[in-house]
């Protein structure tokens, strides 16, 4: 009855369907995408997530608050940095913990490589659903400036570890030595990114594939909450980063374009890479003098807090509380994936198949933080799966 | 009748020294290519043997999996029949096929072809991977949007777009390749060699005679050989013209199931494929054949067949997929360029 009712409330003909993942190449996550089709032009779209359970809150729940910073910052590989960043933001603020202004300029020195790698990686993946791998590998190869740099920094390409409750990690403090180097290999990147920007864009078949495709409109990003560059592209000046006291020092452009098709969305990105690297000469040359951590805290009760920040995707949340032992209660992450890709699910209607999926892509989706729950032991990190989820905390989670 | 037993012998030996030769070499190309394309990316790339010669003897060892597809047996002798057409498709540009049944003509040639193009709709309608239907999502219970829709397989959806690749996608190539032979005021490939090589069949064996008058170095057969350039590519369904195994949607296409020794099979298909259309395009362009008993006129037909691999790796590497979309005006765009280059060479 309910398969009538709702086969009757749709009033779109469609011929097909088809079905893309949860395993395809094109999809580098698990979720699965089904396309209602016309001929090649899609009516309706699905995207069904949760392939791989989320469970990572429950890892979480009870322990001790500066424990729970390592696995914040391994709730995703490619912005590790930001969960790590605003998961002791929420502490900080609930606690009321004051951070050295040194320390703020490296947390957002740190933030800004990983937009940059960040914004790169969904480069490179908007070129390989084009099928442009020599502009895909491109992308990698430069990306590979601001891995070196997060490792000189944190130690650590991908898991670089600055910030820490009240501060940043003494090992991540700045050097003259590294200041010099991040400022020459930056001038480095400049250049060659520069080049490839231009040649992307003066590539006629790219910017036929891009252009006028995957329209969403300003209201409907709005709706839909499609934030980040997924939402400034379609003409929605919002960014946390400007309300965030840490960004206060710093002279930069939040990049908002009215395209609103898949090639604003690319643009977008391309043009916020160049806004950080701005931002990284500042943090660099202004950096502050002083300590680089505030150990006057305590773990004591604190009400249940949220943060908000402007990761390199749109709005994530992180919110939990401590318990009068400071232990974890009721941690809770919200990426900005879930209504981006949501979004996307409205605004690929009407493309091309192939255009679909790159429109669904041009949102950068982070399945990863989205979905995925992981158990780290003895140094050793492993997926964790549904039975032992249930085996460990039981149905009611 | 002795003439006739010569005849056929001559034939069968040609045959097979042009096949043994053509596979051996064509095995060699997708290495070149990848190397190409490699190297503009600024990768190392693959040793030039791996891609083509040992995937093929790799696939050969490996273990039978049967197809998932409608009829398995059916889908698998598909791509013998697929090695089968492409090897007719080179056998009728060598001389000694000129004089059989008038096949070594542009209906021989266009006819190869088309079957050649069919075998991908087959292929695409019979495939039926596993990415298309185990979902373990019980999309009826999660209640679907729309639980009743018929679900089609990725593969079917790329035997589709094989259809409009014949109907449009395949028109440049057959255009570009009547030019030589509207100059030849022929439908014979040797009235065309001829034409542009009159030395070529009193030459001795051991000679090589080279082309007066290549169509190529004209301005109706420079036009020509672009848009055969273009048709090639789409003929080979590379990008960007990849629409019917576009990564992204269709993956592999029709040929997705193939594996083992299918597989191995495929691979000697598409990489004898490059090379007849090249051997074809040095024959009819240039004027010198893919003769497997004149020695230097086959290693120039050779040589000189690297010239649209060359183009295609260097065209794939700064290419994406384009969709029918952008498809449509390109090809209609090629026609047009053929059609004035076959009217330019009227003039010839």
């Amino acid at each position: 009855m309910a398969e009538k009712v709702s086969e009757t409330s749709n009033t779109k003909v469609v011929e097909k369907e088809l079905s893309f993942g949860p395993v395809h190449p094109a999809l580098l996550e698990p979720y699965r995408i089904r396309l209602f089709v016309n001929d090649e032009y899609v009516e309706d779209c699905e995207i069904t997530i949760n392939m791989a359970y989320r469970g990572i809150e429950k890892l979480f729940e009870g322990l001790p608050v500066e424990r729970a910073l390592i696995i914040a910052e391994k709730v995703c590989g490619i912005c590790s940095n930001v969960h790590a960043f605003n998961s002791v933001r929420v502490i900080e603020g609930g606690l009321k913990i004051e951070v050295p202004e040194r320390a703020n300029y490296i947390r957002v020195l740190t933030h800004e490589f990983q937009r940059i790698t960040s914004h790169l990686l969904l480069l490179a993946h908007a070129f390989e659903v084009l099928s442009h791998e020599t502009f895909s590998m491109r992308s990698f190869l430069l990306r590979e400036t601001f891995m070196d740099l997060m490792a000189y920094l944190g130690g650590n390409r991908v898991m670089a570890s600055v910030p820490v409750i009240g501060g940043i990690r003494p090992r991540a403090d700045l050097t003259e030595p590294l200041k010099k180097t991040i400022l020459d290999r930056v001038d480095e990147f400049e250049k060659k990114y520069l080049n490839y920007v231009d040649r992307i864009l003066a590539d006629p078949m790219i910017m036929s594939r891009l252009s006028g495709v995957g329209l969403m409109t300003k209201e409907e990003a709005m709706e839909w909450y499609a934030t980040g560059p997924t939402g400034r592209a379609s003409g929605w000046d919002f960014d946390l980063r400007r309300d965030q006291k840490e960004y206060k020092p710093f002279e930069y452009n939040i990049i908002v374009l009215d395209g609103c098709d898949n090639k604003a969305r690319v643009v977008a990105r391309a043009l916020e890479i160049i806004e950080s690297m701005k931002i990284i000469r500042q943090a660099v040359k202004n950096l502050p003098a002083g300590p680089i951590i505030n150990n006057e805290w305590c773990p004591a009760k604190m009400d249940y807090t949220t943060a908000y920040i402007e990761t390199y995707r749109g709005e994530l949340m992180h919110s939990y509380g401590l318990d009068e032992r400071g232990l974890i209660r009721n941690y809770k992450i919200r990426t900005p994936t879930i209504t981006n890709l949501a979004a996307m699910e409205q605004v690929c209607i009407g493309d091309h198949v192939t255009d679909a999926i790159l429109t669904i892509a041009s949102c950068d989706p982070c399945l990863t933080c989205c979905t995925r729950a992981e158990v780290v032991q003895a140094g050793q990190s492993r997926l964790m799966t549904e039975l032992e989820i249930v085996d460990k905390y039981g149905w009611r989670r | 009748m002795v003439d006739y037993l010569v005849f056929t012998a001559g034939l069968l030996a040609s045959s097979m020294i042009a096949i043994t030769i053509a596979i051996a070499y064509s095995l060699v190309l997708p290495g070149i290519e990848r190397k190409i394309q490699a190297r503009i990316q600024q990768r190392i790339g693959p040793p030039i043997l791996t891609p083509g010669f040992w995937s093929v003897i790799k696939f050969g060892y490996k273990a039978k999996v049967e197809p998932m597809a409608q009829m398995p047996r059916f889908y698998g002798s598909l791509v013998y029949f697929g090695v089968g057409i492409v090897m007719l498709l080179l056998l009728f540009s060598t001389p000694y096929w000129w004089a059989v049944l008038g096949w070594g003509s542009i209906l021989g040639i266009a006819g190869m072809l088309k079957l050649e193009e069919v075998i991908y709709v087959l292929m695409g309608s019979q495939s039926q991977s596993v990415l298309s239907t185990s979902m373990p999502v019980p999309d009826l219970v999660k209640g679907s949007k729309r639980p009743r829709v018929k679900r089609e397989f990725v593969e079917q959806h790329s035997a589709e777009r094989a259809l409009k690749m014949m109907a449009i996608g395949s028109l440049p190539i057959y255009l570009a390749m009547l030019v030589p032979f509207i100059a030849a005021n022929s439908p014979l490939i040797s009235m065309v060699v001829v034409h542009q090589n009159p030395a070529y069949f009193s030459s001795p064996w051991f000679g090589l005679p080279l082309p007066s008058n290549p169509v190529v170095l004209s301005v109706a057969g420079f036009i020509a050989a672009i848009v055969y350039l273009m048709g090639y590519v789409m003929l080979l369904n590379e990008k960007p013209f990849n629409i019917l195994k576009a990564k992204v949607d269709v993956i592999e296409g029709g040929v997705l199931e193939y594996a083992s020794k299918l597989r191995g099979y495929y691979y000697i298909m598409r990489n004898l494929l490059l090379f007849a259309m090249s051997s074809i395009f040095v024959t009819l362009f240039i004027g010198i054949p893919f003769d497997p008993l004149m020695p230097l006129a086959f290693l120039m037909n050779m040589l000189l067949s690297l010239i649209l691999p060359i183009c295609l790796a260097v065209l794939v590497a700064f290419s994406p997929t384009l969709t029918f979309r952008q498809i449509y005006p390109v090809t209609l765009g090629l026609a047009a360029l053929g059609v004035l280059a076959m009217i330019l060479s009227v003039s010839l």
